[in-house]
């Protein structure tokens, strides 16, 4: 592993312990591999794309990646990088006010303390809530929800982001001005690896691609590359889909 | 927006700090649900003991002049360990959907739950203080022990707690076998009536219970002015720290795993 490459996958499988209803009363335990031979490089300053269909994978990858999850097997090599899920609303507690909750999530997403209370003003005004940052969230209406949940996640920095889908929330006001402070982050940051469905978005947004399919890696390689063999095998499927 | 630079390197302390700002949360959260708020860590004890009063000393007619105190000393002291356990070993279980969504040591969530029933309790503990002063128990040298045998109950209430919630999420069925012992412990912990008052062949195994050693340690300590026996005291505290290093090796063992288990 070099000196750029800041995580490194080869051959890495995640299982989950299932359990499902068996005759009668009895159940049967088995495991499924959500990941199955997953391999490719991160380099640092990159914006990496994973894309796939739904059951892909993508989010056991990005949890993997967040180190919320180890591989059961193969080799998941870091180099000692921070990467954190960029995640709305974690932890929020519907009672509390809005001010409350962005230092309770902030916490929990890794900031310290004053560094959530040094920016609060900025959160605030950002999320457009002056008027109500100290009534409790419960009375918020999904907008609003949607709203102080990205403005608080976004305060996050760490060595590698990792999006899982939310580009633009609230909204359609909101998810634009949301969606283009993200995709300047995504551009000016130092490393983002970006999980979609949606192969446009990918393309516009990330240097390089990786193409995952029923937890297995299909292709690695620059963002044109792998899209187009992505397209082809989509319209592969639907044709003999139809057939 | 300028993000800022994340410079949380000390992790340890920051989790200590969220641990601290999350029973905060707690607190302030279920003050607000309800209509009185904080009233009800208040009332809700003193109505459990309001009935149990009811039954033994005014139905039963049980006990005497001095059998109030000692029946709440037994109630404050064994409804802390057991509103504590409970809440300790279902926390990581039930912060599976937080553990999907960013990486947290499981440790945390047991000892909010934990430290939140603490709060809980010493505000009840102070009115139980309060409440043998005016009913003519004086404060004495042995309160002195006080800290110490608090301080002993934590430690059990923490080892019992993190090593029934490191094992929770895998075998749920845990969760009623619990309230079926905390139902049968209250009625072997000595709460309303002295372990010295049985036949003498069935004290040893009372006395196994570590809840009842400290209840009978507590009542030495409030009601009778006396030192309490140390020897079971620490006993429990020796086996406690034991247990806590054991639930905290194995949350941090599985802290990975949990996320897995819905």
């Amino acid at each position: 592993m070099d000196s750029a490459t800041l995580l490194s996958l080869r051959n890495v499988g995640v299982s989950f312990p299932r359990v499902r209803p068996g005759r009668g009363f009895r159940r049967q335990r088995d495991a499924f591999w959500a990941l199955k031979d997953v391999s490719f490089d991160l380099y640092e300053g990159e914006a990496l794309g994973v894309i796939g269909r739904n059951g892909a994978g993508k989010t056991t990858l990005m949890r993997l990646l967040a180190g919320i999850l180890v591989p059961d097997r193969g080799t998941f090599t870091s180099s000692g990088v921070r990467s954190s899920l960029l995640s709305l609303n974690v932890g929020m507690v519907p009672h509390l006010s809005g001010r409350e909750n962005i230092v309770l999530s902030g916490m929990l997403l890794g900031l310290e303390r004053r560094q959530i209370l040094d920016c609060m003003d900025a959160i605030i005004a950002f999320a457009e809530l002056e008027e109500f940052i100290d009534d409790p969230v419960s009375t918020y209406s999904s907008g609003m929800k949607a709203r102080l949940g990205f403005a608080t996640a976004f305060q996050i920095d760490p060595d590698v982001l990792l999006i899982d889908e939310v580009l633009g929330v609230g909204d359609a006001a909101f998810a634009e001005k949301s969606s283009g402070v993200l995709r300047e982050k995504i551009r000016s940051h130092k490393t983002v690896v970006l999980v979609s469905h949606n192969a446009q978005r990918i393309r516009n947004l990330c240097d390089r691609a990786v193409w995952l399919d029923k937890g297995v890696t299909r292709a690695e390689g620059s963002t044109d590359e792998v899209i187009t063999q992505y397209s082809d095998f989509l319209e592969e499927s639907s044709r003999s889909g139809r057939r | 927006m300028a993000a800022i630079p994340d410079r949380a390197q000390n992790r340890r302390s920051h989790y200590v700090n969220l641990v601290l700002y999350k029973v905060y949360a707690e607190l302030r959260a279920e003050s607000a649900r309800t209509y009185v708020g904080f009233l009800w860590w208040i009332v809700d004890p003193v109505l459990s003991m309001a009935v149990y009063y009811g039954v033994f000393a005014l139905l039963l007619d049980r006990g005497g002049a001095g059998f109030v105190p000692f029946l709440f000393v037994g109630l404050v002291t064994f409804r802390w360990l057991n509103m504590a356990i409970a809440h300790g070993a279902t926390a990581i279980r039930e912060n599976g959907n937080l553990m999907r969504q960013v990486y947290l040591p499981g440790i945390v969530f047991p000892a909010v739950a934990v430290l939140t029933d603490t709060v809980k309790f010493a505000v009840v503990f102070g009115l139980l203080l309060g409440f043998l002063w005016i009913s003519g128990y004086p404060v004495a040298i042995p309160y002195l022990a006080l800290p110490v045998l608090l301080g002993v109950e934590l430690l059990l209430i923490a080892a019992v707690a993190s090593m029934l919630a490191s094992v929770m999420p895998f075998v749920p069925d845990l969760e009623i076998i619990l309230s079926n012992s905390f139902r049968i412990l209250f009625f072997v912990s000595g709460i309303f009536f002295s372990i010295s008052s049985v036949p003498e062949r069935y004290q040893l195994y009372l006395r196994l219970n570590p809840i009842a050693s400290l209840i009978e340690a507590f009542r030495a300590v409030l009601l009778e002015n006396q030192w309490p026996a140390w020897t079971p005291v620490l006993w429990i505290a020796a086996l406690s720290v034991a247990g806590i290093a054991l639930g905290v090796r194995q949350i941090a063992r599985y802290d990975r795993v949990y996320p897995k288990l819905t």
